[in-house]
């Protein structure tokens, strides 16, 4: 189908700002660069573009980070976002794991996007996003470098994101003072979004609340094709072949995409009726290819008579998120903020 | 393990000039994007437009050959990706011209009348497979079981003993020797509750060392704690062969000397610390697979007299002649013998104006840091000489840590962050002894930098970006380090070393370092020539 492949650049130029135009599409293109079409992915070249950034414990913007190895064996790191607190503006070796101070401490544990095989938890757009979040929710973050595909398919990014939860649910100076639990959100966009759903369904079928799952965008998927993809196929930085791509990479082999990972609520999916499920926000982008299979995961949500908030930005591209130049932007931080607050 | 990085938020690192003030020394750009810099990218707003512009050429270009692309993308050499504007003009250079087979394309060049083979299109070796990044070790997982759990009992008194440090260091400090006496008991205690096999308590007791050592030998006048030359060679060479950084060091250096060497047929090479000469085997035998034939390679390797006579140099200089022999290199090697590297003067290296030299240092500059105050530092001195020779190159390699602070507790917290990563990393080391000697070696620089001072004190480590300052305020120019020399040191570290080391870019320079946080940095420059005026740091 030649027309699907046809990248209608002029578009997309419309409708973000200039910036954000150049950072998307040199992601694209840099994507593009790194996508075998043997299913084989150029680690070294994507290790060497991606642009990193350290933990810094002097505090920028009255935010401080460290990164924790949590688990030896896969290696897996964390990077921990804490508000500094005027009585300790600059924190020490030792001030690292105090005790949060408040009655209620919302703990976001945040997956990066990347289609499970692009970015990590130290990549500077996600750094950025991480910090704004405790910012705005006077929360901790806790942002999973969770292992990547293709080389580490299906259940690996899940079984980080479970190793992570746990490790958090477990710390006791994450706990907050009202009832000496760790309040837990799961939050993610594009593939992180996909991982939060998930970690929440395995955490409450062990019995572990989970206050809320904010899911940016997420990565879903399905064997038909949507109207949306049809319609949306290259004209915003996205074509449906590389989303095909990154299911194969990360779906085990010979698995479709009616495979309950990416498709939750599809044939071989299960009703979360009956489960103890926590309320969603879902953000939607009215300009991303995928968005009618986010809206039937919001659907999936309802039927089983979960709470959900659906915000569907009509005129959002993929990674709006990333930078503060837009209205969507302002309206989904804001949005956030009041979907972690109301616990408190 | 907990593991932490003080570094500021200034330049020097990866995200962008967010807050370059205070630590460039030139002015803040103001026309900067300031949002695509809080991504990573350096872009100024009034090329914005421009740099739109070339994405959509590449796009275009993309679309009409994307069989190309990926293959392409592995054999295309990227520099600095933080100059967004920079390499998106080098794929688009890629894409200009259809590729051409490797062995038509030559150029002439032009000074020796000689053919030489555009470097960018050879490939010596075939396309080498995708290695996987995650090699599971067997024996790993169960020796991992093997070491102890830490209970939480452990992890409370893990922490307090660094609390305990902390405040140690600042009664040092401060001058309070009495109570920094009772807490070194106290501490000295609690480690019989916390597992000195591994993790912080081992770490611990090095530092609680150290810091005694500092108390009940008086300040200033600390023993070097080093032991005989021949001692320091054996603990270096384990300590190479424990842990990747000096293998990545020697790589990185060699791959650039390597590249700076092309199309030159007398080369010299001057190594600052021979050692045994670990680094130069690698070197000969790229150089005899050169296309075109092997230069004449000199070299002249720095080290320690030896106490007993032995001609330890020159020892090390027949091995290599013997070695180059083999593959038909011609070779000549000369030993200088010097304690110290300010001792060494330029006439004493005998370069020859026609050859192309390129200077090595890994892991000595720092050691010419002290005693600052006098006017030409040896630092100042040697650079001075350096660029007097016109080295086509000059590999350097230091530590990439912030151990030279005029504050004592600053440099004990650094230096506590940055073992306890370094020991860290180590914990991945399997074979014996080198595990234990490279502890050894490690242990005597934590020595060093805690418990020596003055002259004494020769483990002077500065990061990357006080580094940059330095040599651009010296008249060196960086070269860059691109992504054929990241992909290689990425390649090496996982068939030789295990998981958790990270090789990273950084505005053409290359770290290595263990779960994220960078250990050791490797950069390239060349004398900018004396009669341009624009002193570029790049």
């Amino acid at each position: 189908m030649a027309g699907s492949n046809e990248v209608n650049l002029n578009e997309c130029k419309m409708v973000v700002p200039l910036n954000t135009w150049v950072l998307i599409s040199s992601f694209k293109l840099a994507y593009n660069l790194l996508r075998r079409p043997d299913g084989t992915f150029n680690r070294h070249l994507a290790e060497f573009l991606d642009r990193k950034v350290p933990a810094n414990l002097n505090p920028v913007d009255g935010v401080f980070s460290f990164d924790v190895l949590i688990d030896r064996a896969t290696g897996l790191l964390c990077r921990i976002y804490r508000p500094a607190t005027a009585e300790e503006p600059e924190p020490n070796i030792v001030e690292l794991e105090k005790p949060v101070v408040g009655d209620v401490v919302p703990v976001i544990i945040f997956f990066h996007g990347g289609s499970f095989a692009h970015s990590s938890a130290n990549s500077a757009i996600y750094d950025t996003l991480c910090r704004r979040l405790v910012g705005i929710c006077k929360a901790v973050v806790v942002s999973v470098n969770y292992r990547r595909a293709p080389e580490n398919r299906y259940p690996c990014a899940y079984d980080d994101g479970w190793t992570a939860f746990k490790w958090v649910n477990s710390r006791s100076w994450l706990q907050s003072r009202k009832d000496s639990k760790v309040h837990i959100y799961l939050a993610g966009d594009s593939s992180g979004g996909n991982i939060a759903h998930h970690v929440a369904a395995r955490a409450v079928e062990s019995g572990i609340d989970v206050l809320g799952n904010i899911l940016l965008n997420p990565m879903f998927g399905g064997q038909e094709r949507t109207e949306s993809e049809k319609r949306l196929d290259g004209k915003y930085f996205v074509t449906l072949r590389d989303r095909d791509w990154y299911w194969r990479a990360f779906l085990p082999e010979g698995e479709n995409r009616d495979h309950p990972a990416c498709n939750p609520f599809g044939p071989n999916g299960r009703s979360l009726e009956g489960i103890k499920f926590p309320k969603s926000l879902v953000v939607v982008a009215g300009l991303d290819l995928i968005q009618d299979w986010q809206l039937a995961y919001v659907e999936g949500l309802r039927k089983a008579g979960k709470e959900v908030k659906l915000l569907y930005m009509e005129q959002a591209t993929i990674g709006f998120y990333l930078l503060p130049n837009n209205n969507h932007f302002h309206t989904v931080m804001d949005e956030i903020s009041e979907f972690v607050s109301s616990d408190c | 393990m907990l593991r932490y990085d003080s570094t500021s938020s200034s330049a020097g690192s990866s995200s962008g000039s967010l807050s370059s003030s205070s630590s460039s020394s030139k002015p803040p750009q103001q026309d900067i994007d300031g949002l695509l810099a809080g991504a990573g990218y350096k872009v100024r707003s009034s090329e914005l437009r421009q740099v739109a512009q070339r994405l959509e050429r590449l796009e275009t270009a993309m679309g009409n050959s994307p069989a190309d692309f990926s293959q392409l993308a592995s054999d295309a050499i990227l520099y600095n990706p933080s100059d967004l504007a920079c390499w998106v003009d080098s794929l688009l250079t890629e894409f200009a011209e259809p590729p051409p087979t490797c062995s038509s394309d030559f150029i002439v060049d032009p000074v020796n009348n000689q053919t030489v083979v555009n470097s960018a299109w050879t490939a010596a070796e075939p396309h080498t497979p995708q290695v996987h990044q995650n090699i599971t070790y067997d024996e790993q997982q169960s020796l991992d079981n093997q070491l102890t759990v830490v209970t939480a009992m452990e992890e409370d008194s893990g922490i307090r003993l660094v609390h305990m440090l902390m405040t140690c260091a600042e009664c040092v400090q401060s001058g309070d020797l009495s109570l920094a006496t009772s807490l070194i008991d106290d501490m000295q205690g609690l480690l019989t509750h916390v597992n000195t096999i591994c993790g912080i308590g081992k770490v611990a007791g090095h530092f609680i060392d150290a810091l005694s050592r500092r108390i009940f030998q008086g300040m200033g006048g600390g023993s070097v704690n080093g032991g005989s030359a021949f001692e320091n060679e054996i603990l270096y060479h384990h300590f190479y062969e424990a842990c990747p950084y000096l293998k990545f060091a020697h790589f990185t250096a060699n791959q650039a000397i390597l590249e700076a060497f092309d199309g030159h047929d007398c080369v010299h090479v001057v190594d600052f610390n021979l050692m045994h000469g670990l680094q130069w085997p690698a070197l000969i035998q790229a150089l005899a697979l050169r296309p075109g034939g092997p230069p004449l390679l000199r070299l002249t390797g720095i080290g320690p007299p030896p106490p007993d006579g032995r001609d330890s140099l020159r020892e090390i200089g027949l091995r290599l002649a013997e070695l180059a022999r083999s593959v038909n290199v011609r070779f000549a090697f000369r030993g200088v013998a010097a304690s110290r590297l300010e001792d060494v003067k330029p006439w004493m290296l005998q370069v020859n104006p026609k050859e192309a030299v390129a200077v090595n240092s890994i892991m000595q500059l720092h050691r010419l840091l002290g005693c600052e105050q006098t006017r030409n530092s040896p630092i100042d001195t040697v650079l001075s000489w350096i660029r007097g020779l016109n080295p086509k190159i000059m590999t350097v390699v230091e530590q990439e840590a912030n151990h030279n602070q005029p504050g004592f507790l600053d440099r004990f917290t650094e230096a506590l962050y940055y073992y306890s990563t370094m020991f860290d990393s180590l914990e991945a080391c399997r074979i014996q002894p080198e595990k234990a000697l490279a502890e050894i070696y490690i242990q005597r620089e934590i020595g060093n930098v805690v418990s020596c001072e003055g002259s004494a004190r020769v483990e002077r480590h500065e990061p990357l970006a006080k580094w940059r300052r330095r040599l651009s305020g010296a008249g060196f120019r960086a070269l860059r380090l691109g992504s054929n020399a990241f992909k290689q040191a990425s390649m090496l570290l996982t068939l030789f070393s295990a998981e958790g080391y990270s090789v990273e870019e950084n505005e053409g320079c290359l770290s290595l370092g263990w779960h994220s946080s960078p250990l050791i940095a490797a950069s390239a420059w060349q004398a900018v020539p004396a009669w341009d005026n624009h002193m570029s740091s790049s």
